[in-house]
């Protein structure tokens, strides 16, 4: 019966998830929860490098924001499909993945975190520059559907549903890859890299192999979301907030765990609904503040997120309970 | 000639740590090094293992130049080796930790996890499979640590005073199950304090001293010689040295 | 005569970019840790003076003098309340815990001062003066001129004093330093206060001679990281070379190319150090 008690977390989840629209079907629940599975991929994409390898990194915007022009891009410039354009931006930001993986992961891991925010600054103010891609402007998708391929819906529904498909195929990669040597691996790198080179590891593979994974799925949620929304701009596509939001999201409910940016996500987008309209205009602002202390009590208390809490919370009881 | 070492040196900055350094191995051979702290001993293992690039000097291991190898081409060519502060990987199970080792040789979880049970079994550590490996203390890490290496199933193993700190019963023990180790055809060189340890393991001993070695032999010669004695007590009366345990 | 002026304005902001990123360097040489709030050290260090300027009145050496200390307390605030701690631990914790100081003072600052740009009341420095047909703006020039000193200062202090070496001896060996009687913890914090106070008082220099808002602390930030990859690990020496180079390309890529550009040049400047020389001109990586 061990399988069905494990599998039990999962088939709730599942179901939660796949209920919520059909219970809560106002546009205002279903804004919430396509931006909840959106923000739990992302999480969830930059978990595999900087959750589960260590490798901390604070720009990964860049990806999101490659992903997200590429689709809208190619429908501005070729009248294509958005959705067709979606493998270039994997193609592009596998490419800048290795490009900034093969010269930072030789040194130590601040160079790489340091690394990410200059990349991700460097593409943000260029393409606020460069009129191909919109400059400061952006761009933007098809205003009315030309046929079901523009996936322009009126409703979020579809939507909801796509990026539900999508998440699930990311966190089922994301289990294969726990089970698999290059899971195992990842953690080796992580509690100790040196060690891991002793026993064989190839470290520097193995972080841009992660790199990379992390890099297309990220691009994939920033696809979706330009998809979605129809729009992209250097802000909204490069912005630090983008690259915090997957951080904090991750790291809040559990780096390096299957379900930690899932948890994170279920705390965070609710509590960003709430001060985003609490504060109005300032919204952002506060929000931010918000975020940035957050993140230093994480660091400083507990670093392994919600997660790591609950399961010292939950230990200290059963030793409690067992003591005697 | 499974392993050679000739002319090793390693300075940092204008600091020698190991200075002209030769190491030769055959198969099957249990080799101990000893010297007194600070002697290069734990440097020239990390030359040896690849961790740290040699100055000056060449490293061959089973007609490979290894050289300028990464530790990870070490490893996969069959040289293991513990450290001397034990670097377990801390958050991980007792099995994970040595299935990492395991997957060198077997790609496959289930392959890795069995081949990682039975080196469990073989130096002891069943009980605690599932324990995490920062709930083991000392000896159990350098324990963990040694478990781990043989699940690459090397050729050769470094041992970095992975017996230190025991207790007499657990020293018995180490010393068996290196003994185990051995005569399962792993070449082992060994650092090792404990005199215990190195005369009735090794068959052949190194002393080091300021990143020389400065004599080379059997054991009862070696720690006879009077510039290895003068390595560990200083000259005269009024040097304060170890003595050698 | 136009280029050799934006020569020297390129230089002379450098040297400012010198002296704070000598402060970052300094960190990371002794801890191996990389701040990523420091860039914000250097914005408050600005707003200090502001705030020192309007209420009280104080001219430049009043409100360096304030910047540099406020500062300096909150630099060994941090350490004794957040760094020391997650010195011991992982990675992780590492990283987040100055990126998220850094959101945190910056978006205080926003929501405090408002994103506009401010600049100091005129202060008894001003003017221009001409030097050999280059026209200088005063306080440009006085800013710039006191950042090398205080950098050449610091480093100095870090050599040729007995608190300088004690620093350098908890960085070089930890283990070793206790066993003579220094306590790695109070030289961290020191280190830390200095570290801040370097931004604080390159704040004040900075709020002389430029306007600014809350959103330049993390420009300042990424151009610290540049100065020090490019001076190398832990090296003041470095940083003040390389806090000049990036001035002057800062300054050449905004003449030659257009303002929008002087940023762009300087990070893909980061980027190419990475691949080319991680090293930097003076350190080890």
């Amino acid at each position: 019966m061990k399988n069905v008690r494990a599998l039990t977390p999962t088939v709730l989840l599942a179901a939660g998830l796949l209920v919520y629209p059909l219970i809560f079907s106002g546009p205002f629940y279903l804004d919430v929860g396509v931006t909840f599975l959106l923000a739990a991929i992302s999480a969830s994409a930059w978990n595999i490098v900087g959750g589960y390898a260590g490798q901390v990194s604070v720009g990964h915007a860049m990806f999101f924001g490659l992903g997200a022009y590429a689709p809208l891009l190619c429908y501005t410039l070729f009248g294509w499909a958005p959705i067709a354009g979606i493998p270039f931006g994997i193609a592009f930001s596998v490419a800048l993945a290795v490009l900034i993986g093969l010269p930072t992961f030789r040194l130590t891991g601040h160079y790489f975190s340091m690394a990410t925010i200059a990349v991700a600054e460097l593409i943000r103010i260029y393409f606020g520059t460069w009129d191909l891609v919109g400059a400061a402007i952006g761009l933007q998708g098809p205003a009315t559907a030309r046929g079901w391929w523009d996936l322009t819906f009126r409703s979020e529904l579809p939507y909801y549903f796509i990026f539900l498909a999508v998440l699930a195929i990311l966190l089922r990669v994301t289990f294969m890859i726990e089970r698999h040597r290059f899971g195992y691996y990842l953690r080796a790198i992580k509690a100790g890299e040196r060690a891991a080179r002793s026993l064989g590891v190839p470290v520097q593979q193995v972080k841009i192999k992660a790199l990379a994974l992390s890099a297309a799925f990220t691009s994939i949620a920033g696809s979706l979301y330009s998809v979605k929304t129809g729009f992209i701009d250097p802000e909204s596509g490069f912005g630090i907030l983008v690259s915090v939001q997957m951080v904090i999201i991750a790291a809040l409910g559990g780096a390096g765990r299957l379900y930690g940016p899932l948890i994170g996500a279920l705390i965070l987008i609710p509590l960003q609904t709430v001060t985003n309209t609490w504060f109005g205009g300032g919204g952002t602002g506060l929000t931010f503040i918000l975020y940035g202390g957050i993140i230093v009590l994480i660091a400083r208390y507990e670093p392994g997120g919600v997660s790591e809490l609950w399961e010292q919370v939950v230990s200290r009881r059963w030793r409690r309970k067992h003591a005697s | 000639m499974l392993l050679e070492a000739k002319a090793v040196s390693k300075a940092f900055g204008s600091f020698f740590a190991v200075r002209d350094a030769d190491l030769f191995v055959d198969e099957g051979e249990i080799i101990g090094l000893i010297g007194p702290n600070g002697a290069g001993k734990s440097t020239f293992f990390n030359c040896l293992a690849g961790d740290a690039v040699p100055t000056t000097g060449k490293i061959v291991f089973a007609g490979q130049d290894v050289t300028h190898a990464l530790p990870e081409v070490h490893a996969r060519l069959g040289i293991g080796r513990t450290f001397q502060v034990p670097a377990t990987f801390e958050d991980m199970t007792v099995l994970d930790n040595v299935m990492v080792g395991a997957f060198l040789r077997h790609p496959h979880h289930n392959d890795a996890r069995d081949r990682a049970r039975q080196t469990l079994e073989l130096t002891g550590l069943k009980a605690h499979t599932d324990m995490a490996a920062h709930a083991l203390g000392t000896p159990g890490r350098k324990r963990l640590e040694i478990a781990r290496v043989l699940a690459t199933s090397p050729r050769l193993m470094l041992l970095d005073e992975s017996l230190a700190g025991l207790t007499p019963t657990e020293l018995q023990e180490a010393i068996g199950l290196v003994r185990r180790i051995h005569e399962m055809g792993v070449t082992i060189v060994i650092v090792e304090h404990i005199m215990e340890v190195i005369m009735t393991l090794a068959r052949r001993v190194m002393a080091f001293n300021q990143g020389h070695v400065i004599a080379s032999g059997k054991p009862e010669e070696v720690v006879r010689e009077e510039a290895v004695i003068e390595a560990y007590l200083g000259r005269g009366r009024h040097s304060k040295r170890r003595r050698p345990t | 005569m136009l280029l050799l002026q934006v020569i020297v304005g390129g230089l002379l902001l450098g040297a400012i970019y010198a002296l704070f990123s000598s402060g970052l360097t300094l960190i990371w040489g002794m801890m191996n840790f990389i701040n990523f709030a420091h860039g914000e050290f250097v914005m408050l260090g600005m707003y200090v003076s502001l705030l020192v300027v309007v209420w009280l009145g104080g001219g430049p050496a009043v409100f360096g003098f304030a910047s540099a200390f406020a500062l300096f307390v909150l630099g060994i605030f941090v350490y004794f309340s957040l760094i020391r701690y997650v010195l011991r631990g992982p990675m992780l914790a590492q990283i987040l815990s100055t990126f998220g100081l850094a959101l945190l003072l910056r978006y205080t600052a926003f929501w405090i001062f408002s994103a506009n740009f401010v600049s100091l009341p005129q202060t008894s420095l001003s003017g221009t003066i001409n030097v050999g047909g280059i026209l200088m703006p005063v306080p440009q020039l006085v800013a710039g001129i006191i950042a090398i000193l205080l950098t050449v200062g610091l480093h100095l202090m870090l050599t040729r004093t007995t608190v300088g070496s004690q620093l350098l001896a908890v960085s070089e060996d930890r283990g070793a330093a206790m066993l003579m009687g220094i306590r790695p913890d109070r030289m961290q914090a020191l280190a830390w206060g200095l570290s801040a106070g370097a931004a604080g008082i390159a704040g004040a220099l900075m709020a002389i001679a430029y306007p600014w808002s809350p959103s330049v602390g993390e420009t300042f930030g990424l151009t610290a990281f540049v100065v020090v990859a490019l001076g190398g690990f832990g090296s003041v020496p470095g940083a003040l070379i390389a806090g000049l180079i990036i001035g002057l390309i800062q300054a050449l890529s905004a003449f030659w190319f257009g303002p929008i550009y002087k940023d762009i040049v300087v990070y893909a400047l980061f980027v190419a150090l990475l691949w080319l020389r991680p090293q930097g001109l003076m350190g080890k990586a």
